[in-house]
């Protein structure tokens, strides 16, 4: 049970690069995340943004320190905890699309409800066409552009009513006005949801969506603050 | 001897009947039972013969020891013992031991001396051996076959010296011994004549039909006192054993007519020193062959020969085998007034009948018999063998 | 978990080539498994049948030690007691229709009904009585003979039809059907005895005996007693090697079956690592991706496995033919009966596809669902290649290596344990793949880069830098090449040897009946004595008896003609050690005398016609013509301790030379040919032993192929493994400027660099594996020594063969890499 109202909470979190080298990709890491949030993570490659994105959502072990969610140790919980953070709680998105191959559209958002018991083909369906894809359904990946792509990660993300939204660079291989679109998309779902919305990204007009802003250099965070510009 | 014309394919010889030779053609074609593969001589034997085997036709000047051996200018002979023992405690058995020399040649042509090796086949030589254990209603045969070869079989034609593999019988001066072993049968005799020879039909040339030629030459020591071991395979060990055998001779060169279904045969020691042989010969429309007949040998030897009108034969029982589904003469009343013999016979054992599972598919039943009846109306009691053959399928022009 | 498995299944429809090399990977591995087991069952199955429907019911047989038995024993035989039934035998062999040798066994039929009842039942069933004129024809025409259904068959002949036999024309009377492989004809005793001219003698008498000991002790003296247990051993004993060899390919077959499957399995997890990585990332829990895997693996595995155990079935057929003149050609004639197709192939082929497939997966499974999803996902390997972990490994392998040489060395108690050493010790050295990778990087890279320049570099490196990959496959690869290697020289050095002996020892100008079916006439021996130009007639007699239980060949020579016209090859001393044998002594092969551990100045108990007599050895020669030893003595002694005067063959030297020597081998052709008899000059005879052995070695040399085959899917599977895990690699190269054509050179160039570290590694493995089987292997199951011939063939034929065989490997991943790679972009940042 969460009393702080705080969704996500990272502590002292490190991340080595290679076993066998000395780089690390993040170094010390605190974040407090609250629900309902709209968080933007700037930063210059290398910064270390993906690879916090990743601890977040269990893709990746830390090298020392400790990740909450909801106020639960994900490391505590075990893998099979994680997992089913990621089907049910947890929402990702992306940067190259990773939707399966084989496939369709509408079969890749489907497998996100399957997942949790409830394969809703309608609300699929919905799903697909509040990004705007109502009659690419049957397509497959490949068939698809790349922002086409994006907009069905997106669905598959959100079609489950996650609590958080993890997005790696959402926009990052789409054009500006894509980007816009998609971007109006990801946030106005969470708004109406009510759920916790991060962003990785490069992209400038990422920040006029975010109600918080922070900004990591060198695997630290160094700038965090309500709203306004990227700053880069 | 006479000559007689080659007959056509169609005109058949017909077959003297006389009990043992016909058992003992039918003899020749099986090998059966136990391991032995069951080769058919039969069909040799459906060969027309040539006129140069030697025909049982008119007189025989008989000669012993010399006609107790082997005649091979005769297509066929055999040499048959038959007997009721008791052992020490008074347990009856029964026996029988055959030998039989058959050519499979159609002419009595022998191969040239210098093509000739041991192995040639003039004549096979065959055997039956067979234990009837009356007390524990059990029957055991055997068989064998086997060519001349480097001493396998042999028959002596100056005196009675036939071995076929290990069994033999063999005269020396007047005392018959014979010997059979096989697995776990064994018998080990010395037969010693009561009587003298007697000679059947006329002067020895028996009659089994009505042409000339169906005939064999055929002589009996009907009375023989036996003593020896026997093994059966029931008993661990050989043990001792007398009683009374009867042996047969008989040779010639025919065949059976295709009328004929089947003889049976007849041969009873009486307990006031009589002996009897009869043979009936049974035609397919049921009806008994004219040439039938019997001897009756009284106690000091002298013989009578009995034609077939003298004869009176009842069936009294059957019995029918549940092997061969055949149904066979279980009992018999055998009244000959003219001898003042009145006899009702009885088998010892019922299953006594020998089953061969060969192509000719013969199956016959010989078996010790007893009885008891009247004889010069006084009560005796009788012993012997009876053969009957063609009641499990007709034997007529099979072979 | 439905969709889960419809995304995994998809993936093998789209990807149809894939899972069709997959599918075949796995069916080429079962089908050699099978096929070999099949066939190798097959022919012992076959072997073991012809010796029981010989048999038939007897239990024993008594024969002479040597040579034939007068028939007069027949009229003890039948009054002993201990015999229930017996049947004297003439056996012998013919050479029929289209030359094949075939046993020829002269029986009387009354007598044989108790031993051999379904064949002499040929003779009297099937036919109306009235027409049967079998029996009558079979006893009375001279050359009536019957003959098995098989041989009818094949023959195209029944009833009534003659066929041409090296003894005259023979009329068959009749067919008997033959359950075994071996063809049989039967003939009368008295017409066998004729034709072979052995008149007033028989080979043996089968019995069935109703008290074993009673007879022996009555009968011992002088004869040959054999219980059917001791004969049936005997003759499976002869067959020892030969099972032993078969048991070998067998496991060949089945480790190289084995791994094939495992690398295909293995590929086809890896393939599919990054979907693994998506479905774990958006939620798919690990058991569940690990059940899908497990699915789609038992999908190949009994697709594949079912398809193969057909193949191997139609494989064993080919086999089986292969083997069974093998056997013939050493043994005795032997047609094995194929097996008939058995549902339990079907169950063998799915167990092995499934279970080395789950073998295979399971560790890049367990390493799938162990590492965090984000690895998967970023589409590269494990981590790169730890030269610790490397360093770690090949410590292991020299250890796994010493404990291999450990068990050579004690090769000498049983040579599975040769076996298992041999196995360990290529283990071993696989183990050891990485740290040579590792060693001969920096030559590597020299050397192609020398040939193409900086993408030489980079193929090289990439080699080294998965070396978890390719380290497999060229452990692999090396040990198919290093098996090709070490067993090519082995056949190479044994035929070397081989035909050193025979130019040492049969060095007759011309031999006379060297077929084990006739035998030369004693007439025939004396004539040519008188011959003049003729220096020396070797008299040649060779039997079989069992010393200590087991099965040796005892020969009888003119030592005199040998001592002066060949050069025997002595473990000790020269021709000095024929003066010996002249008075009675006896000289043994190597075998022999190493098998038995006897040496010079020992004494060998034989049983011969005479009783137990004791010989002393005065030397030990090479010899090869058996593995099961021979004791050689002279005919003298031989006659004498024996009574048997049969001549086998002759060996003719000839002392003049030129034009006389000419006319003196073609006049000596024309007496032999005139009574029958063939004939082989000096040339012929080797070549005839050499092509035996060729034919022996026919099948060793179909496992290597097989071998090879399996390792080129090695290499083309972990070439295509590299390829689908490197994909970013390409983009990067794409994105750097480098062609197409460029990428594929590299791709080629990784596929010639692990053919050519296979290779380079194969030459001391291969070399090792070849001194093994020389020196040890082959030393423990024959007793025999084969001398050391190098040969550059057989590292030739590897240099070739990895060459081509890594170019073929690469040619599907060279045209995956001409399609796919204009599209490749880099994926990282």
């Amino acid at each position: 049970m969460n009393t702080s109202g705080l969704i996500i909470k990272t502590s002292d979190l490190w991340k080595k690069y290679n076993i066998d080298e000395d780089g690390f990709a993040l170094r010390g890491v605190n974040l407090e995340v609250k629900s309902g949030e709209i968080l933007a993570i700037f930063g210059k490659s290398g910064s270390g943004k993906t690879t916090l994105l990743n601890l977040i959502a269990g893709l990746d072990k830390p090298t020392k320190g400790k990740i909450e969610i909801d106020g639960n140790d994900i490391e505590a919980i075990g893998e099979r905890g994680r997992t089913e953070l990621r089907r049910k709680k947890i929402g990702f998105v992306f940067q190259f699309f990773n939707l399966l191959p084989t496939l369709t559209a509408l079969e890749n958002v489907l497998f996100s409800l399957e997942l949790i018991g409830n394969p809703d083909v309608k609300l699929a369906l919905d799903a697909l066409s509040s990004v705007g894809l109502s009659n690419k359904e049957n397509r497959y990946p490949f068939e698809l552009s790349g922002g086409e792509q994006q907009r069905v990660a997106i669905a598959r993300a959100i079609v489950k009513k996650p609590s958080i939204i993890l997005a790696d660079e959402p926009t990052g291989n789409l054009d500006t006005a894509t980007g816009e679109q998609v971007l109006n998309l990801l946030v106005s779902q969470c708004i109406q949801s009510g759920a916790t919305l991060i962003m990785v990204s490069h992209a400038m007009n990422t920040c006029s969506f975010a109600t918080r802003i922070i900004n990591m250099v060198d695997g630290l965070l160094v700038e965090d603050r309500s709203s306004g510009d990227c700053g880069l | 001897m006479f000559k007689v014309q080659c007959p056509g394919l169609k005109d058949k010889l017909g077959f003297l009947k006389n009990q043992r030779k016909i058992w003992i053609f039918l003899f020749c074609f099986f090998l059966s039972f136990f391991y032995l593969s069951p080769l058919t001589l039969y069909p040799l034997l459906s060969h027309c013969y040539t006129s140069e085997w030697k025909q049982a036709i008119g007189k025989w000047v008989w000669e012993f020891p010399r006609d107790h051996g082997s005649h091979p200018e005769y297509k066929t002979e055999w040499w048959y013992f038959t007997g009721n023992l008791l052992d020490e405690k008074g347990k009856r058995y029964g026996y029988q031991l055959t030998f039989f020399r058959h050519s499979l040649k159609k002419s009595p042509e022998k191969t040239d001396k210098n093509q000739k090796s041991p192995w040639t086949v003039d004549d096979i030589y065959l055997g039956h051996f067979a234990i009837t254990d009356i007390q524990n209603k059990k029957f055991w045969f055997t068989e064998r076959t086997s060519r001349r070869g480097p001493g396998l079989a042999y028959a002596a034609t100056d005196r009675m010296d036939i071995r076929l593999l290990n069994w033999n019988a063999i005269m020396k001066k007047n005392n018959i011994f014979i010997k059979a072993r096989h697995q776990d049968m064994e018998i080990d005799f010395e037969l010693t004549p009561i009587k003298n020879i007697v000679l059947h039909g006329a002067d020895g040339l028996s009659m089994k039909g009505e042409r000339q030629g169906q005939a064999s030459y055929y002589y009996s020591l009907t009375r023989l006192e036996t003593k020896g071991i026997i093994k059966t395979p029931l008993s661990n060990k050989a043990f001792k054993v007398k009683g009374l055998s009867w042996f047969d001779h008989e040779f010639g060169s025919n065949q059976l007519s295709p009328q004929q279904e089947g003889w049976d045969w007849f041969s009873l020691h009486l307990s006031d020193g009589r002996d009897l042989m009869i043979y009936i010969l049974r035609k397919k429309d049921g009806t008994v062959e004219d040439a039938s007949s019997g001897t009756l040998v009284e106690k000091d030897g002298s013989s009578r020969h009995l034609i077939r009108p003298f004869i009176n034969i009842q069936i009294l029982d059957r019995w029918q085998s549940t092997r061969s589904k055949g149904i066979y003469p279980n009992g018999w009343r055998i009244q000959i007034p003219s001898a003042q013999i009145d006899l009702t016979i009885y088998p010892l054992l019922a299953e006594q009948e020998l089953i061969t599972d060969s192509s000719t598919r013969i199956i016959y039943w010989e078996g010790a018999v007893e009885g008891k009846g009247t004889s010069k109306n006084r009560p005796i009691t009788a012993t012997g063998y009876i053969e009957l053959t063609g009641y499990a399928g007709s034997l007529g022009g099979i072979f | 978990m439905k969709i889960v498995i419809k995304a995994f299944l998809r993936y093998l429809l789209r990807r149809r080539s894939l899972s069709i090399l997959q599918l075949s990977g796995i069916a080429c591995g079962v089908a050699a498994v099978i096929g070999m087991a099949i066939s190798a069952r097959s022919a012992l199955y076959s072997f073991n049948e012809a010796i029981e429907f010989l048999r038939g019911k007897a239990t024993h047989h008594i024969e002479r030690p040597a040579g034939s038995m007068d028939e007069v024993t027949l009229m003890e035989i039948k009054d002993d007691p201990a015999v229930d039934f017996f049947s004297p035998v003439i056996d012998r062999r013919i050479r029929a229709g289209d030359g094949e040798v075939v046993r020829i066994l002269g029986i009387d039929p009354f007598l044989d009904s108790a031993i051999r009842p379904e064949i002499v039942r040929t003779i009297s069933k099937g036919q109306s009585p009235q027409e049967n004129n079998a029996l009558y024809d079979f006893l009375y025409e001279e050359n009536a003979v019957l003959i098995d259904n098989n041989m009818a068959g094949q023959l195209g002949i029944s009833s009534g039809n003659t066929i041409n036999t090296n003894k005259g024309a023979v009329k068959v009377v009749g067919t008997f059907s033959n359950p075994s492989g071996e063809p049989l004809i039967i003939m009368d005793i008295g017409n066998a005895q004729k034709i072979f001219e052995s008149t007033g003698k028989i080979d043996r008498i089968d019995l069935v005996l109703n008290d074993e000991t009673g007879f022996r002790n009555r009968w011992d003296k002088g004869f040959k007693i054999e219980s059917n247990k001791q004969r049936r051993e005997n003759l499976t004993a002869l067959l020892r090697a030969f099972k032993l060899n078969l048991q070998a390919l067998s496991l060949l077959a089945l480790f190289v079956g084995v791994f094939l499957i495992y690398n295909t399995a293995m590929f086809a997890v890896v393939s599919r690592r990054k979907d693994a990585g998506i479905m774990r990332g958006i939620g798919v829990r690990r058991s569940e991706v690990f059940f899908a895997f497990t699915t789609e693996i038992m999908l190949f595995g009994i697709a594949g496995g079912a398809i193969g155990s057909v193949f191997g079935y139609i494989l064993s057929r080919i086999l089986i033919d292969i083997l069974g003149n093998t056997i013939s050609d050493l043994y005795f004639f032997l047609r094995p009966i194929p097996l008939p197709w058995s549902w339990w192939n079907l169950i063998a082929g799915i167990a092995l596809g499934c279970g080395a497939s789950l073998l295979g997966g399971i560790t890049p499974m367990i390493d799938l669902v162990k590492t965090e999803p984000v690895s998967a996902l970023r589409g590269r390997i494990y981590q790169r290649t730890s030269k610790n972990t490397v360093k770690r490994l090949s410590v292991f392998g020299l250890m796994i290596i010493s404990i291999g040489v450990f068990f050579l060395i004690f090769t000498s108690a049983h040579v599975y344990i040769g076996f298992a050493g041999t196995f360990i010790f290529l283990i071993g050295i696989s183990l050891t793949t990485g740290l040579v990778l590792m060693g001969s990087i920096p030559l590597l890279r020299r050397f192609f880069s020398y040939l193409s320049g900086t993408i030489g570099k980079i193929a090289i490196s990439n080699i080294w830098l998965n070396t978890n990959r390719t380290s497999i496959a060229v452990a692999a690869f090396m040990i198919a090449l290093s098996m090709a290697i070490g067993l090519s020289s082995l056949i190479h050095s044994f035929r070397h040897s081989l035909i050193w002996w025979m130019n040492s020892q049969l060095r007759g100008d011309i031999y006379i009946s060297t077929r084990s079916d006739v035998d030369v006439p004693l007439e025939l021996y004396e004539e040519l004595k008188n011959m003049p130009g003729i220096g020396g007639i070797d008299v040649y007699r060779n039997i079989q008896i069992t010393f200590r239980d087991k099965p040796v060949h005892l020969t009888a020579i003119d030592s005199s003609v040998l001592q002066r016209y060949t050069n025997f090859s002595w473990l000790k001393g020269g021709s000095e050690n024929w003066d010996p044998v002249k008075k009675g002594s006896v000289i043994i092969s190597e075998s022999f005398s190493r098998r038995f551990r006897i040496k010079e100045g020992d004494k060998v108990s034989i049983e011969s016609a005479k009783g137990i007599v004791s010989l002393p050895v005065t030397g030990i020669f090479h010899d090869y013509s058996t593995e099961h030893g021979v004791i050689m003595m002279d005919r003298s002694t031989y006659i004498d301790l024996f009574n048997d005067r049969t001549i086998n063959s002759l060996g003719i030297f000839i002392d003049v030379k030129g034009e006389q020597r000419q006319k003196i081998i073609e006049e000596v052709e024309n007496m032999a040919h005139a009574r029958g008899l063939p004939t082989s000059r000096q040339r012929q005879f080797h070549d005839r032993i050499l092509a035996v052995f060729d034919n022996t070695f026919a099948i060793t040399r179909s496992m290597r192929t097989l071998a090879i085959i399996v390792a080129f899917f090695g290499i083309a599977g972990a070439l295509m493994t590299l390829f689908v895990e490197r994909q970013q690699e390409f983009g990067i190269y794409r994105a750097l400027g480098f062609s197409t054509k460029q990428v594929a050179v590299i791709t080629l160039l990784e596929g010639i660099g692990m053919g050519l570290i296979s290779f380079l590694m194969s030459i001391f493995t291969g070399s090792a594996i070849a001194y093994i089987l020389i020196k040890v292997i082959n030393l423990e199951s024959f007793n025999w020594t084969i001398f050391f011939y190098f040969s550059l063939n057989p590292y030739i034929t590897a240099f070739t063969t990895a060459i081509l065989a890594s170019i073929g490997a690469s040619l599907y991943p060279l045209w995956k890499v001409y399609r796919l790679y204009p599209q490749m972009q880099i994926r990282e940042e």
